[in-house]
């Protein structure tokens, strides 16, 4: 066999403190989380118009010299024109600036009720799943027999008791509301809480509440998003429906429930008082879930590649 | 010997007490650890291996018995702050390298979790320094610092968690199965790489596997565990080369060679709890065979062991 000299070889191959590196650019959770949502074409149209319609909230009365509640007999029941972008209603009140009014009450209260689901469905899912045994037991059988009362009674009663306002509407959302987000958290909670991390966590001494905000929290932050995102199209709706039938918020102020509300015995001659809301309501609900659906696909870590 | 460090005493772990589904995971086992030495403790899947570790170091509130550290009892009612210098001195490495990481903080917040807690550091140059520190001692790089679990392969994993608990400088650490779910190259760069911190440190180990051959290489001395028992403890040599009670025996006859000619002659021992005839009346202890070498039998049993 041929003898090869030593000095004719020569190391190209890594250095022994490079074999550690990783070359693959470090990115964060949340980064690849919009990674993977971007790629869904729905869900980043549904992010579009959701921001366009929150725009419009925000903008939209201001862009008439309307006020939502400016009536204008002499100018009843107009159709959409130049004047009027979507036409008056039976007082005369300009109804592009009520719809866009009412985006604000409608998308407030929708994000408001998911944000109360939020605190109490976390705060009470989480220590149920956490402490277990008996107080879990009673905790969700509490949430149990809350959940079994018919709904619209309770809205109803909620109502006469303490009249319809908004902050009644926001109630009467959330009573029942945060029920979904505490076994949701419940779930993730239990999956979670006997996780080797978990118990790491524990031998090095960490007290109850930082296992909570630091481990349990964030890593069910995921169904927890999907659930919030998901809570806002039901509350609008449950708005709008409540509205619809005369149990939402009183006159002047509109929501898009009340004004389709108002709308629909005039369907026949002058459409547009119901239509213009009844679009943005299942434009908002549209929107927010496609972009819960994007989300809960982009945070599933099975669908990473 | 050595000074003792550790002493169980009779630690009972049963879970669903009082209930028909109860569970004697661990059903009274003692065992003393030295200091700076590494016990291993080995047996079948489900024998209360892992158990007898997480009571040890308070997982569980054991059921009855006593874990004496240093002489303090481990369990029982404890003050906040006797509670947390007895974390920093015993910390534990686990299984699964894939779940004992949490997936939403960076490798820096990880191996910083002790440091934080016990706030042993004042500023936020001190602790990254002190991350550096341990990333270098696990064979890391600083650079991995800001990463997250996921980007990290087994191996490296496994090393962040033990990084972790080194974070508070603990005398004693629990391997719970620590190379089990690892590649077997790899298995050797985790296992050296505890050796080398026990040299260094003087660190004390309970090593909990079920490889045995693994398992003698690391440890001083052996336990063997079945059912929720302690049925021989011996130092490892004695224990691989004169196996007294019959399980031990059936265990070590499983041992895989790499060498197909006494492969092909290796005859496997299956062990039967029915070969002891215990009678009701027999009292069944630890009892000491020859200097340092434990078996779990009977009275007429031990006689017999004795004479071999």
């Amino acid at each position: 066999m041929m003898q090869i000299p030593n000095d004719k070889f020569k190391v190209v191959g890594t250095h022994l403190s490079d074999t550690e590196k990783i070359s693959k650019p470090s990115l964060s959770f949340w980064k690849d989380v919009f990674i993977r949502f971007r790629k869904n074409k729905l869900a980043v149209f549904g992010l579009i118009l959701l921001a366009i319609l929150i725009f419009m909230a925000i903008f939209g009365p201001y862009m008439t010299e309307y006020d939502y509640k400016m009536t204008d007999l002499t100018n009843k029941n107009q159709a959409p024109s130049a004047e009027h972008w979507f036409g008056t209603d039976d007082l005369g009140r300009d109804v592009f600036t009520r719809t866009w009014e009412g985006a604000r009450i409608s998308i407030f209260i929708g994000v408001a009720a998911a944000l109360i689901d939020l605190f109490i469905g976390v705060a009470w899912g989480g220590i149920a799943g956490y402490k277990g045994g008996r107080t879990d037991e009673l905790m969700m059988r509490g949430a149990d027999i809350l959940s079994g009362i018919p709904y619209l009674l309770l809205v109803i009663l909620l109502m006469v008791v303490l009249g319809q306002s908004l902050g009644t509407m926001i109630i009467a959302m959330t009573i029942t509301g945060w029920i979904n987000m505490s076994r949701i958290v419940r779930g993730q909670v239990l999956m979670l809480k006997s996780q080797e991390y978990v118990l790491a966590s524990k031998t090095l001494g960490a007290s109850t509440s930082r296992i909570m905000s630091k481990h349990l929290i964030p890593n069910s932050m995921g169904p927890i998003l999907v659930t919030m995102t998901l809570t806002v199209p039901s509350a609008i709706f449950t708005e709008a429906y409540l509205g619809f039938l005369g149990l939402g918020l009183t006159p002047p102020l509109a929501s898009w429930g009340t004004m389709a509300n108002d709308g629909l015995p005039a369907l026949r001659y002058y459409p547009w008082r119901l239509f213009f809301p009844a679009t943005f309501i299942c434009l908002t609900i549209f929107a927010f879930n496609v972009v819960g659906d994007g989300l809960r696909d982009a945070l599933d870590p099975r669908m990473r590649k | 010997m050595a000074e003792k460090l550790l002493e169980i005493k009779n630690l009972k772990q049963h879970f669903n007490v009082g209930k028909p589904n109860m569970v004697k995971a661990v059903d009274g086992i003692s065992f003393d650890i030295y200091k700076g030495e590494t016990l291993g403790l080995v047996g079948e899947s489900g024998c209360g291996k892992s158990t007898t570790g997480r009571s040890i170091i308070r997982l569980y509130d054991a059921t009855d018995g006593q874990v004496n550290y240093d002489g303090v009892n481990v369990h029982g009612k404890k003050s906040a702050k006797d509670l947390k210098a007895f974390n920093r001195k015993m910390q534990m490495i686990f299984q699964d390298p894939y779940a004992s990481l949490n997936p939403r903080m960076t490798v820096a917040d990880i191996i910083a979790e002790g440091i934080d807690i016990h706030g042993l550091v004042k500023t936020k140059k001190e602790r990254m320094e002190r991350v550096y520190e341990l990333l270098e001692t696990v064979g890391l790089n600083k650079e991995h610092a800001n990463r997250y679990p996921h980007e990290f392969s087994g191996g490296q994993r496994q090393r962040i968690g033990i990084a972790r608990a080194l974070a508070v400088d603990p005398e004693f650490i629990i391997a719970d199965e620590p190379i089990s779910a690892l590649d077997v190259s790899i298995q050797a760069q985790v296992v050296n790489l505890m050796k080398k911190l026990q040299r260094e440190k003087g660190l004390t180990y309970l090593f909990i596997a079920h490889d045995l051959s693994m398992v003698k290489y690391i440890s001083d001395r052996i336990g063997v565990m079945y059912f929720g028992k302690l049925v021989e403890l011996a130092p490892a040599n004695e224990l691989y080369n004169n196996p007294i009670h019959p399980y031990t025996q059936s265990l070590l006859s499983a041992i895989p060679l790499p060498d197909p000619e006494s492969e092909r002659t290796r005859q496997r021992k299956a062990y039967d709890p029915a070969v002891h005839q215990y009678s009701d009346d027999e009292q069944l202890e630890m009892r000491e065979v020859s200097p340092g070498h434990f078996v779990y039998c009977s009275e007429k049993e031990f006689k017999q062991y004795s004479v071999k």
